[in-house]
């Protein structure tokens, strides 16, 4: 116990032995943070790992469904059913995207969304688009949609049935970009349904939500924890030093202090992409 | 907990424009980069000014504290680049 004791001093508390500086903010510890940064920078970009493991973002098209129609439950409206033929139309269209290098609802060479849903084979009544890029949680995706009136009026939109969803990563504008489309849309009639494809009952339609591994935003969550790490430090080391009266070599621990409040709240802006 | 709020007062009264500079700085820093939100180039190249500034503040600060030494300057950059380079994991992956 003495020894992890003296071992908690060593690195997190400034005293004799370690210079009156935590040994975990001297340069030889702030290097080795330092090379394992880069390294990591490095090893992530030269094998694209993120986008192999698809670890760089957090967001599911199961998520995405459960959070929409969490949202239609708030609003007294019945569920969405997901819709097989609408997700192949969004996946299409979040293909042309990155295609035809656009950010649009529609594609320079003037193809609309109403195109895509209907040569993937739905016959609609009532149809609509919502887009998002570099989010990097289902939730924000769903509650940046919240938040603009006209994307929540399609969200809410009584008179959609079916919803097809697609969340695809590729190069747009030379930028690794993930996008998300969703695609409402109601069937033009139930006869015409019956022609296009067989009347699913709810439950199953369900059942046909593509399975997906649990995804964890690995970047995110080790930027979170570092600079979580760094803060609690600084605070131990800046407590003492004040108790002690310590006057040092060292760099200011308020200034390091503020500098990782404004990146900890650059965070949270950065997972937060646009949408349209 | 007195030695603290002494300690903190006395250092913020002090250099009362060095911590309002940088405050200022990192308001500024969070607007702009909430405005190119979803570009990622300019999301990076954002971050990557506010860390240059961070280092240059760091100097300043410390040249007219009078307390510039090499080992000062090597932490802020060290802290800096370690985050930027934590940070283009998550913007440029």
């Amino acid at each position: 116990m003495e020894k992890v004791k003296k071992i908690f001093l060593h690195f997190f508390i400034p005293n004799e032995q370690n210079n009156y500086r935590a040994k975990s903010l001297h340069p030889d510890f702030l290097s080795l943070y330092l090379v394992i940064a880069f390294f990591l920078a490095v090893v992530f970009n030269r094998t694209g790992i993120t986008n192999v493991l698809s670890f760089a973002t957090d967001i599911s098209i199961e998520k995405l469904y459960q959070l929409t129609n969490q949202e239609r439950e708030k609003n007294n409206l019945p569920d969405l059913v997901y819709n097989n033929q609408l997700s192949q139309a969004a996946y299409q269209k979040a293909q042309d995207m990155f295609q035809k290098n656009y950010w649009s609802h529609y594609a320079p060479d003037g193809k609309t969304p109403w195109d895509f849903i209907l040569s993937s084979g739905y016959k609609y009544e009532y149809a609509g688009e919502n887009l998002a890029k570099n989010f990097l949680f289902s939730d924000g995706v769903v509650s940046a949609w919240m938040t603009s009136p006209v994307h929540r009026e399609n969200l809410l939109k009584k008179e959609y049935s079916d919803v097809g969803l697609a969340v695809v990563n590729g190069i747009l504008n030379g930028e690794q970009t993930t996008l998300v489309v969703q695609m409402f849309g109601k069937l033009i009639s139930s006869s015409l349904a019956i022609q296009n494809q067989p009347m699913v009952p709810q439950v199953l339609a369900k059942k046909q939500l593509p399975v997906e591994k649990k995804s964890v935003n690995f970047p995110y969550h080790l930027n979170f924890v570092f600079l979580t790490f760094l803060l609690i430090i600084l605070a131990l080391d800046f407590y003492f030093a004040s108790k002690f009266n310590i006057i040092r070599v060292a760099g200011k621990n308020i200034g390091h202090f503020l500098f990782i409040i404004f990146i900890i709240t650059s965070l949270l802006i950065i997972s937060r992409g646009v949408i349209l | 907990m007195n030695h603290l709020k002494t300690y903190l007062k006395k250092e913020l009264y002090t250099h009362f424009f060095d911590y309002l500079l940088l405050v200022t700085a990192g308001i500024f820093f969070l607007i702009i980069l909430n405005s190119f939100r979803g570009e990622r180039f300019l999301e990076f190249f954002i971050v990557l000014l506010y860390i240059f500034f961070y280092i240059i503040w760091g100097v300043y600060h410390h040249l007219f504290e009078d307390s510039l030494h090499l080992k000062n300057v090597v932490e802020y950059i060290l802290i800096g680049f370690t985050i930027l380079f934590l940070l283009k994991i998550l913007i440029l992956p």
